[in-house]
């Protein structure tokens, strides 16, 4: 789903970020993209997603 | 007629999610309108229009009840990128505003404003049945599929 509706920013476009790139905060995502950068509505949302894929992949890591 | 200040508070929240929701469906309307979806925009574009109309019932009592209604505020919209998704996402703004319109409802009975409990539940009573419709759409994607669903929506 679009996460960020002012920039186009999908749910799976911060997640790959997370995992492709190794963003790790808010800060940081916004580095790679314009997210949160007109309205800010989204950035909730947002840093959300990024803590939990953080925590799903360590999850992954743990089961191996 | 001066209104009591926790419902007049609380018609503007439901005010809010209506005015969120007249955005959501008819965004949603639109993009299955572009896919060639028909049946799925007119039910959503219906939808739209018709939390238009709840607005309007809303902003009305509020001005009644000697209250400002907020046109300034809107909710985060929850826009999915295909079909699944957006029913999805449909599925949950329904369910966060029927939760969030009974405890209303039952402030309005226990203040004794029988009026704007009334309003309240003709609203409730259609965004139940809009989430029942999303649930039967569920239903049938599980069951025919989503291809053949999409099919059906042309
Ligand atoms: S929704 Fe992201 S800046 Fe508006
Ligand atoms: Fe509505």
């Amino acid at each position: 789903m679009y996460v960020c509706l002012c920039k186009g920013i999908t749910d799976k476009d911060i997640k790959e970020a997370v995992r492709a790139q190794g963003v790790g905060s808010l800060r940081e995502l916004k580095q790679l993209m314009p997210l949160g950068s007109q309205c800010g509505t989204c950035t909730k949302v947002a840093q959300k997603i990024i803590d939990d894929t953080i925590i799903d992949d360590t999850m992954f890591k743990d089961v191996g | 007629m001066k209104g009591n200040s926790a419902i007049l508070s609380a018609l503007n929240e439901v005010l809010t999610t209506e005015l969120t929701s007249i955005n959501q469906f008819f965004l949603h309307a639109r993009m299955y309108k572009n896919w060639g979806l028909s049946a799925l925009n007119d039910k959503c574009y219906k939808k739209s229009i018709k939390d238009m109309k709840q607005a309007d019932v809303l902003i009305e009592r509020i001005l009644f009840l000697e209250g400002l209604p907020n046109l300034q505020r809107l909710g985060a919209l929850s826009i999915g990128e295909e079909t699944q998704e957006m029913l999805g996402c449909d599925a949950k703004f329904q369910t966060a505003q029927i939760s969030q319109m009974k405890p209303i409802i039952a402030l309005c009975e226990q203040e004794k404003d029988f009026v704007t409990r009334q309003i309240l539940v003709d609203i409730l009573e259609y965004e139940e049945e809009h989430l029942d419709w999303l649930e039967t759409q569920d239903y049938q994607i599980a069951n025919m599929g989503i291809e053949k669903y999409l099919q059906a929506q042309l």
